[in-house]
């Protein structure tokens, strides 16, 4: 038996991602994901103004600035027991749900698809038409993807300047209310996004494609001559013929935090949190959906280059002092987050099973977790991201008028703790802040990718990402595309895994 | 054609991200007319893994030319110097920039990071980090003061956080035809840092008349209370709108002066420090005297619509 390891680093992924493979006759039987850039954020915010979170966290992470700064005003909000206006929640969702539509189509036709254009499928039946569609720069829904997605970031430009990276939502609300202006063009933006959709990607009516709710009534819809050549067709067909609706499972076990806060819910006692995606732990043997508890988050940093702990500490308790150890069997500068112990995934795949998509519940039921179902599912979050979007524009237009922000209290952030929770592009996205006389003591993120990435933690169990490359078979070892497919389909973004250290005390490393 | 490679270093993706936002001029019209040719970015292209360390080595050893080098991100020099808090393949990253640079004819900081130190390099700054020619307004950086690439130049500051989507395209299509361009005292092109975030700023006629907001989400001025650095700010945000849409300022987001090398300031970025009524950090180049002699009749011939913020920003 011939054993090696394999050093392979993967592009067309937020951030740098480093995965080590060990192989036994081509077969992986260990891996190891690593991150390889510390930034030090949460040591950034120790010592400043509570708000300047506004100002500090979007930067983790270009392109979900928005969802890092709704999950640090949800922080705010819930630290100092404030009331929300309705109009401001409603502006909020629209913003992240324009981001993450962005992010849904630019990872897919960006991202994930250029792999399909790889020399080893050079003879598949497809090729032609799937280069036509998806070649780099220049495939026809590549350029697609391009300019709507540049178009349904101007949501976020309405109310909040500019995007990436700006600072409209404040404590109590948002710095400006929506006219009658802004509707129409909000809803022109939506609209063109559709239409773009249903022409070039589904070739059918967006309605008509959310209604699809079994793998055999997607199988007859996608066989159906009219939409031969449409972006969703080539995906599907393309995906399913080499495979990837049979490797990259992982862990089986699907978090989502919930998604959008309800407009006339979120305020005191912010308690637990209403969304309009129900959150929920759910269990791809025996389809169980579970309550999700945040208080049964841990992280764990025993395989990451920090200051070791015992076992896992909730980012309450949280610390993270950097200590580099090359060598040793620490790999990685991500911590490993798990919930009540527990290795879970989480992404849009997470987010359409807990809020009850009968569709991609049969597909999970029927061929369990894959490549192909977790990256389709992105593509189905976007569609069913444009329709709610719909409905909160709508909702927004009966809201004119109304406030859109309340100035909290004078010292309302003297003293106390608070944390926010959304569904970002990527999944699960938290951040817990601690204040202590009108400064931050403590800040601690836990990013999606943090949860997919993650390390070995104290027990010696995987992360999901190793987990679900672990018993591949790879065809070339110089050219792992399958390892590909399947770390592209969780939509990395190693830029948010990275950074976590730091919390506690104001901390000084290097010389 | 001149190529181009685009290497991240410790980024957030933000300005790979206004680069895919920029339409006029496109990354994928700069490609497709023929400008640039993509030797690679690290989200864009399809080169199979293993391909960019390959390139670096082939730039390095001479085999393959290099026109242009953006650089993304801070550099990053942590742990202890050893630059190994942001790595490749186990190599500093701040070692494989220094070699690319060196061979590059152009080289392009890419966002207030790359120019400055940026975000990660605000106090305490844990990950030692610094810009390719500056730590924050300190000429010096990764490469030292004195440094030239390949066609004489300093590093090109592109300061921004993120950088203007269209300033990044239009930088890149001016350096690949050869379109002359000035750069000013922070190495930046003038053509794009000319003006003040302030000009242009439809909240402008409440800053004219001394109406200031005290608390975020009015319409009026938010240079005296609300941490605005608009007056004092370098860039174009105003001139050339976001998204085609809109700016930071005119949405009610005060300006936080990220292209400015000291960005992010050290102190409550939501409220201004003030002498007085008057804020310590005054609009570029006025005096105080004057200043507040005029602020005082400003506010005297404040008209009615404004004082009762009638007027939409």
């Amino acid at each position: 038996m011939a054993r090696k390891t394999l050093g392979i680093d993967l592009n067309r992924v937020e951030g740098d991602l480093e995965f080590e493979v060990d192989l036994e006759d081509g077969r992986i039987v260990g891996a190891r994901c690593i991150g390889t850039l510390f930034r030090g954020f949460e040591q950034l915010l120790v010592d400043r103004a509570p708000r300047d979170s506004l100002v500090i966290t979007p930067r983790v992470c270009g392109i979900c600035g928005t969802a890092h700064l709704y999950t640090a005003v949800l922080a705010l909000e819930r630290l100092a027991q404030l009331p929300v206006p309705p109009q401001a929640t409603l502006i909020r969702n629209l913003c992240l749900m324009a981001e993450n539509v962005q992010s849904d189509l630019r990872q897919t036709f960006l991202f994930f698809v250029p792999d399909f254009l790889n020399p080893r499928y050079g003879d598949h039946p497809m090729a032609a038409a799937v280069a036509r569609a998806f070649q780099p720069m220049k495939g026809s829904a590549v350029l697609g993807a391009l300019g709507v997605t540049r178009r349904i970031l101007q949501v976020v430009a309405i109310f909040g300047g500019q995007w990436p990276h700006s600072s409209y939502m404040l404590p109590g609300g948002v710095t400006r209310g929506a006219n009658a202006r802004d509707i129409v063009d909000c809803r022109e933006l939506v609209e063109s996004t559709v239409a773009w959709l249903e022409d070039d990607v589904l070739g059918d009516r967006l309605e008509a494609f959310l209604a699809l709710d079994t793998l055999a009534a997607l199988e007859r819809w996608l066989a159906e001559p009219v939409r031969a050549e449409r972006a969703m067709t080539l995906f599907c067909n393309f995906s399913r013929s080499v495979g990837l609706d049979r490797i990259g499972g992982g862990a089986r076990t699907f978090l989502s935090g919930g998604s959008y806060h309800d407009p006339d819910s979120w305020g005191p006692p912010c308690g637990e949190q209403k969304t309009l995606l129900a959150a929920g732990i759910f269990e791809a043997d025996g389809g169980t959906l579970a309550p999700f508890d945040p208080d049964r988050i841990t992280e764990h940093v025993r395989h990451s280059w920090f200051r070791s702990y015992a076992g896992g500490r909730h980012p309450f308790e949280g610390e993270t002092v950097p200590d580099y150890q090359p060598g040793s069997d620490r790999y990685t500068w991500a911590k490993a987050p798990r919930y009540g112990e527990q290795v879970v995934e989480t992404g849009p795949l997470a987010e359409l099973l807990a809020a009850g998509d009968a569709l991609c519940r049969d597909i999970l039921a029927t061929l369990g977790p894959n490549t192909w179902l977790r990256q389709f599912a992105r593509l189905r979050r976007a569609a069913r991201t444009l329709a709610l979007m719909r409905g909160q524009v709508d909702a927004l237009a009966r809201r004119i008028g109304e406030p859109h922000y309340r100035h909290p209290p004078e010292g309302a952030f003297e003293q106390g703790e608070g944390f926010g929770i959304v569904q970002a592009a990527r999944g699960t996205l938290g951040h817990w802040m601690q204040v202590e006389d009108g400064r931050i003591s403590r800040y601690q993120i836990v990013t999606p990718t943090a949860w997919n990435a993650s390390p070995k933690d104290s027990a010696g169990r995987h992360g999901h990402w190793e987990q679900s490359v672990i018993g591949l078979q790879l065809a070339d070892e110089a050219d792992p595309v399958e390892l590909g497919h399947i770390v592209r389909s969780h939509d990395p973004c190693l830029v948010c895994t990275v950074h976590f250290a730091g919390s506690g005390r104001r901390f000084r490393y290097g010389v | 054609m001149p190529n181009m490679l685009w290497m991240q270093t410790g980024a957030c993706s933000g300005d790979s991200m206004s680069l895919l936002t920029a339409d006029g001029p496109s990354i994928e019209g700069l490609i497709r007319s023929g400008a640039i040719e993509l030797l690679w970015h690290p989200s864009l292209t399809d080169a199979p893994s293993g391909y960019f360390a390959t390139l670096v080595e082939r730039i390095e050893s001479g085999e393959q030319g290099l026109d242009i080098l953006c650089i993304e991100g801070s550099i990053v020099t942590g742990p202890y110097g050893s630059g190994m808090f942001d790595s490749h393949r186990g190599r500093p990253k701040m070692q494989i920039v220094s070699a690319l640079a060196a061979r590059a004819r152009t080289v392009v900081a890419v966002g207030t990071c790359a120019a400055f130190g940026g975000v990660h390099a605000a106090p305490p700054n844990p990950s030692d980090s610094i810009g390719l020619q500056y730590d924050h307004a300190d000429p010096g950086g990764l490469l030292g003061e004195d440094w030239r690439a390949g066609d004489g130049r300093p590093v090109i500051n592109l300061a921004g956080c993120p950088v203007h989507p269209l300033t990044i395209t239009r930088t890149l299509s001016m350096l690949a035809t050869g379109t002359p361009f000035e750069l000013d005292f922070l190495n930046r092109p003038q053509v794009f840092f000319a003006s003040t975030v302030h000009q242009g700023c439809t909240r402008n006629e409440y800053h004219e008349y001394d109406v200031e907001d005290r608390e975020p989400g009015g319409k009026a001025c938010m240079y005296f209370n609300l941490g605005c650095q608009g007056p004092s700010t370098l860039a174009n945000c105003n001139g050339e709108l976001w998204n085609n849409r809109s700016s930071k300022t005119r949405a009610g987001v005060p300006c936080f002066g990220c292209t400015s090398p000291d960005f992010p300031r050290d102190g409550d970025l939501f409220r201004t420090d003030k002498i007085g009524d008057v804020p310590v950090t005054l609009p570029l180049g006025v005096s105080r005297a004057r200043y507040m002699a005029y602020k005082n009749l400003a506010k005297a011939a404040a008209p009615v619509r404004l004082i009762k913020r009638e007027m939409e920003p």
